[in-house]
């Protein structure tokens, strides 16, 4: 069974065209399923635990990031992730901004999820953790007076710029490459002066007087934090133009 | 590996860059190729290839199978193969190398040790018996 779950900001108006435009198309595939409104709903995680007990094969995120990581924080490190990790899938069928996780996945619109769902093409990839919080793509903060604890050593910047700890990329320009199989995330850091420092770490502690850690654009979080990493931690459907191996 | 005819240049494939607004603090250590255009006070290992930019400035001793010095170095350095040291280098330490080529301009402020013959011979050695193992 199906699963698709609408994130709240659906209800607006502007989104029905693109709603309509997925639900006819998922119909003329076959792949209709059960519909949970985030709107009406208080206990998220709870609605979201029980689809999978009651045997979800696919729990779509109809939405955005942050509709995805509102999905895997009701699910990783919870008594459900077993059954989820052994029968269940994630899906993507991005509706409106702030998709860069589906673009990662090579996902462009709704039409196109659809078929992607349809094919079912399978990877597993790495999550990356800070403090509480999973994120897929990457995190960010602002580059001066920003230093990076990683093994025996440090990083400082000396200049203003931008830290991003990438677990998946979501830049098709970004000319790095980055694995989300391989247990380990890229530090990329790019400064005013356009000079570039680019390492892998499996774990990073972030330090900042000034600026916030930025997670998957969708949740800012004080300094100091720990980035890790956890190795091919949840399943999820891809399209073939996806960003990575 | 670093081609003789462009001795000191940057190498394309680094797994590790350090750009010229870092300073890195601590023990530095790689498995891949590491390029440094920034400053580096500690210590700096890699068991594959080390680049050193013009603008970088190391206070560490170095460890590296073939390396190229271009910026300032202030501790020892040791490499297993080759040592490139450019015109614009300025070393103040030990240097021992298995092969070494140094550019017109460049300053070495210590002592230059050749590994011996032996010394190269063992390491290639355990570099073909590794391989040995890995492919049983």
């Amino acid at each position: 069974m199906h699963v698709y779950i609408y994130d709240e900001y659906l209800n607006k108006a502007k989104y029905n065209k693109a709603i309509n435009r997925m639900e006819i198309r998922l119909t003329d595939l076959g792949l209709n399923g059960k519909i949970i409104r985030l709107g009406g709903i208080k206990n998220i995680k709870g609605t979201i635990q029980n689809e999978i007990r009651l045997g979800a094969k696919t729990i779509i995120a109809v939405g955005n990031n942050q509709t995805v990581n509102k999905i895997i924080g009701s699910i990783i490190d919870t008594e459900i992730y077993g059954d989820f990790q052994k029968k269940t899938l994630l899906g993507i069928v991005p509706i409106g901004d702030d998709n860069s996780i589906a673009t990662s996945f090579g996902i462009k619109n709704e039409e196109e999820a659809c078929n992607i769902l349809l094919a079912r093409r399978v990877e597993k990839i790495d999550l990356g953790l800070v403090g509480r919080h999973y994120f897929l793509n990457q995190a960010t903060i602002e580059g001066l007076g920003t230093t990076l604890e990683i093994d025996d050593f440090s990083l400082e910047l000396m200049e203003r710029g931008e830290v991003k700890i990438i677990n998946l990329l979501s830049d098709p320009k970004e000319k790095i490459i980055s694995n989300p199989h391989d247990g380990k995330l890229e530090v990329l850091i790019r400064t005013r002066k356009k000079d570039q420092t680019l390492l892998t770490t499996k774990k990073i502690k972030v330090i900042s007087s000034r600026a916030k850690l930025m997670v998957d654009g969708v949740i800012e979080l004080d300094t100091p934090v720990e980035v890790g990493v956890m190795n091919n931690k949840i399943s999820v459907i891809v399209g073939k133009d996806r960003l990575f191996e | 590996m670093f081609s003789k005819d462009i001795k000191v240049e940057r190498f394309k494939d680094a797994e590790t860059i350090i750009g010229a607004s870092i300073k890195v603090k601590g023990n530095f250590q790689g498995q891949g190729n590491i390029i440094i255009e920034g400053a580096l006070e500690g210590s700096l290992k890699t068991e594959a290839n080390l680049f050193i930019g013009d603008q970088a400035r190391v206070v560490a001793n170095i460890e590296a199978k073939d390396a190229a010095v271009n910026g300032e170095v202030r501790g020892n350095i040791k490499t297993k193969g080759y040592l490139a040291v450019g015109a614009s280098a300025k070393i103040f330490g030990d240097v021992q190398y298995g092969e070494i080529s140094i550019e017109k301009g460049a300053t070495v402020n210590g002592q230059l040790l050749t590994l011996g013959e032996d010394h190269r011979r063992g390491e290639k050695n355990k570099v073909e018996e590794k391989e040995t193992e890995t492919s049983k």
